[in-house]
């Protein structure tokens, strides 16, 4: 049995310090690792990170994470990625880690993703330079993604990312920002790869459950979504135990 | 002369709110009658008051109704079961 937290979009700055961390101290009696699917930060700052490294870091148990949009807006990321990594927490961008908990092999996978949409409604690449730009991104961040999850032989095999694989957890944001949460090729590489769990954020007003069209469970992971400090998935188990008791 | 409560009003909050310094993409504009209803969740209360401070700033005759919640941080109670 492998029990995973997970949060999304904390978008953590000094006003933030402390919100977590009494959650976070229990996090080794609930769960084996705990995984952040992206907007560690407000703006993507060094400082930020540092705050982001001070609240999320130093659990007992394994940090992974993926960027998210925030954190590549002050065109910082790689900095806020070696502070974060300088802390002990692995970010992953179109790269794959493995972690042996209780004798099993968990595999994850990681990128921040991009938009794009979804069948019936997402942007072609075709036309102007700046259009085929935006869906060439998309298209090349689904393949490092793709080949990151099927670069591991695993017992169950997660993949994270900030945008999302599927419209199913987008449903309660506004239809016209669709092509800007997600993409199909996304769930198009989950499906490419013998995944057991994808999880997501970045839509702060979607749903939290879905499928891709191959029929891996997504979960949207987005603090506002979820409401609490982070969801505790169960894989690889044969009892279910639905009680977390904290010792 | 007054601020007029549009469309065009709910477009310049948005971009406003999603600038470099609040940076919050996930906040929520709905006018009724004369008043601005604000909606979703941040992750502290001074991020809510700059909001309703910085909207203040910019059109200080429009009234603002601020339901911005603070997105609630405990551990949870149960485990999902992923099959």
């Amino acid at each position: 049995m492998i029990r995973i937290a997970a949060v999304g979009d904390v978008h953590v700055d000094s006003d933030v310090l402390g919100r977590f961390r009494p959650a976070l101290e229990e996090l080794p009696d609930r769960a084996d690792m705990l995984l952040v699917a992206g907007d560690l930060t407000r703006h993507g700052t060094v400082e930020e990170a540092r705050c982001f490294a001070t609240e999320f870091g130093g659990l007992g148990v394994p940090v992974v994470t993926v960027l998210g949009n925030h954190d590549h807006q002050s065109d910082q990321q790689a900095r806020v990625t070696e502070v974060l990594t300088e802390s002990g927490i692995t970010v992953l961008e179109g790269e794959a880690t493995v972690l042996e908990v209780h004798g099993s092999r968990l595999g994850i996978a990681g990128v921040k993703g991009f938009g794009g949409g979804f069948a019936g409604a997402c942007a072609s690449n075709f036309g102007e330079r700046e259009m085929k730009d935006f869906v060439g991104t998309t298209e090349v961040v689904a393949e490092r993604l793709q080949e990151a999850l099927l670069s591991v032989q695993v017992d169950a095999l997660v993949a994270l990312t900030h945008y999302a694989p599927v419209p199913d957890t987008l449903i309660g944001e506004p239809l016209e920002i669709y092509a800007f949460l997600g993409c199909y090729q996304l769930g198009r590489a989950i499906d490419a790869a013998p995944t057991t769990l994808a999880l997501h954020g970045h839509a702060h007003h979607g749903s939290e459950r879905g499928r891709t069209p191959g029929g891996v469970p997504v979960r949207n992971v987005a603090h506002p979504v979820i409401k609490q400090a982070y969801n505790v998935y169960q894989l690889l188990s044969e009892e279910v135990d639905l009680e977390l008791v904290a010792t | 002369m007054s601020t007029q409560l549009d469309e065009y009003l709910e477009a310049e909050i948005q971009s406003l709110l999603t600038d470099g310094r609040i940076a919050e993409l996930g906040i929520t504009v709905h006018r009724r009658e004369h008043q601005l209803v604000l909606g979703g969740e941040v992750e502290s209360p001074a991020r809510r008051e700059e909001i309703c401070r910085r909207i203040n700033e910019r059109f200080p005759d429009v009234e603002i109704a601020c339901d911005i919640g603070i997105t609630r941080a405990q551990a949870p109670t149960e485990v999902e079961e992923i099959s």
